[in-house]
């Protein structure tokens, strides 16, 4: 459980005393939302090292522009259109480098580098220990094959929990294409993964 | 298209609870007549929760390290630069005199804490501690020279006693210092013994609710005990009741909120038990998954005759 419960009502007054300079109010909303923010930029990046080069870019710009922020949308959904535009252009600019996949070279041949970073319900689900190598690998595979926009929508959607008229808010389009790329994304998971599930 | 194939494509928006309402009922009752489509229905349920396993939570120390960063930066952007030459910064000592002595005290005290590693080793620099200072810029000076202009950080031993307000004034700071778990604990352990005056107490309430160590919080809430019948802290401690993920806080909470209930014999007493604490009880119990806190909860509601979900 998070310390929300009685956040989010302060919100506003922690944004309207950031902006007047107080640090500690400037923490307290980093603090609400910095978890989320590192895991969208690790799952999307695939390296900790891009993920936490997006953190700091996103709450640095943050915290350059809480000025000019009016409220004209709620503060996670500006913080979120920072943050997906840093993760789209780092993904976009791997695509042209083509260094899309995470595989590193290991003593027992390709391993995925995030394969030693903590993986959530890792430790509470028993059956965690059954679940295939292969089909996680297809998994990533196929994620990866997504373009960066149906990636994101999935990404969004499946791992962030967030409705689809947030995510074309946050992404500056309809409800409905951001539907559109889900279910592109999903269909094409599902074709990726079909003789394995 | 026939219904079968339109009601597949819709399986996955079914899961992500993204259909209209009529979409959505149209799939519900065909899935009721179709076997085919249940079955289709499972294999979605299964592809999604085999996307759930590969999900990636960062790791503690990658969030820690990410957020001292950003405070760095932060702080840099915010530190004054003194251009003055590198003649003036330490032969002429006098601009320390200058400067107020409580800034000093703070700089030495958390500075060393926030820049831990960015010392830079000047060998035959015999006038300044090397460990203790870093360079902002450099530039070309006139006649050859140059111009460095450094932050320096220098750590000092201060000493009195908690009321003195300078004093308190450092450690009400350092009870929020982010990067040291250690220094809160023992921090808001000393704090403690001055928790009748209300900034100490605020500075305890903010430990509680938002510091991320559980010691830290739980010393906190050590502190806050005698004043347990005050507004600000009955309302801390029910924020914790709800929201903090650590179950040993949650049962101290109960046992706070709830003293005055029920005495040694098992006699039932609803002394101060007023209505808003019978009420987060009852949202607890809504919630709650550890057994033991769920067990002392329900002890109390059944003390003061409260059913679990109603009041």
């Amino acid at each position: 459980m998070a310390h929300k419960a009685g956040f989010q009502t302060d919100e506003k007054a922690l944004i309207l005393a950031a902006q007047k300079g107080d640090q500690d109010a400037f923490g307290q909303l980093v603090r609400a939302y910095d978890q989320s923010v590192l895991r969208l930029a690790m799952n999307l990046l695939r390296s900790p090292e891009d993920a936490q080069d997006v953190y700091q870019e996103a709450f640095l710009r943050v915290y350059r522009n809480l000025n000019n922020f009016r409220f004209d949308c709620s503060f996670h959904t500006w913080l979120y259109r920072i943050v997906t535009n840093l993760c789209l252009d780092h993904m976009r600019k791997r695509k042209v480098r083509k260094e899309e996949s995470s595989l590193v070279e290991g003593s027992d041949g390709p391993v995925d580098r995030m394969d030693t970073v903590q993986e959530s319900r890792a430790e509470s689900d028993p059956q965690r220990t059954m679940f295939s190598g292969e089909l996680r690998e297809r998994i990533q595979k196929a994620l990866s094959e997504l373009s960066a926009r149906e990636r994101m929508v999935f990404e969004l959607r499946h791992y962030q929990g967030l409705k689809l008229r947030n995510i074309g808010e946050i992404l500056g389009t309809t409800e409905e294409a951001a539907k559109n790329c889900l279910f592109r994304a999903t269909q094409k998971m599902r074709v990726a993964l079909g003789d394995f599930i | 298209m026939n219904t079968c194939e339109k009601v597949r494509e819709q399986l996955s928006m079914l899961l992500y609870g993204e259909l209209s309402f009529d979409e959505e009922g149209a799939v519900d009752t065909h899935l009721e007549g179709c076997a085919e489509c249940r079955a289709a229905l499972e294999r979605e349920q299964e592809l999604h929760a085999a996307f759930d396993r590969v999900e990636i939570e960062p790791p503690a120390s990658v969030l820690w390290e990410s957020r001292q960063n950003l405070q760095r930066q932060i702080a840099a952007e915010h530190a004054p630069v003194y251009r003055v030459s590198w003649w003036d910064q330490f032969l002429d000592a006098r601009w320390l005199k200058s400067a107020g002595a409580l800034a000093l005290l703070s700089i030495g005290f958390f500075g060393a804490r926030m820049f831990p590693n960015l010392g830079l080793g000047f060998t035959g620099m015999s006038l300044v501690d090397p460990g203790a200072q870093r360079v902002r810029s450099v530039e070309s000076g006139p006649n050859g020279g140059v111009q460095i202009v450094l932050d320096e950080t220098r750590q000092r031993v201060v000493s009195g006693g908690l009321d003195d307000q300078n004093i308190r004034v450092l450690l009400l700071s350092a009870a929020k210092d982010p990067s040291d778990p250690g220094l809160r604990y023992e921090t808001v352990g000393i704090l403690n013994d001055r928790a009748q005056a209300t900034e100490v107490r605020d500075t305890l309430i903010y430990a509680l609710e938002h510091d991320e160590n559980a010691g830290v919080r739980l010393k906190a809430m050590d502190g806050l005990k005698p004043f347990v019948r005050q507004a600000e802290v009955r309302k801390a401690l029910a924020g914790v009741l709800l929201s903090d993920g650590n179950p040993g806080m949650r049962t101290q909470a109960i046992d706070l909120l709830t003293q005055g209930v029920g005495d040694s014999t098992g006699n039932t007493t609803s002394n101060g038990l007023d209505r808003d604490i019978i009420g987060t009880l009852q949202e607890l119990m809504n919630h709650e998954n550890n057994a033991y806190v769920r067990q002392r909860g329900e002890r109390v509601l059944q003390l003061v005759n409260a059913s679990r979900d109603t009041y």
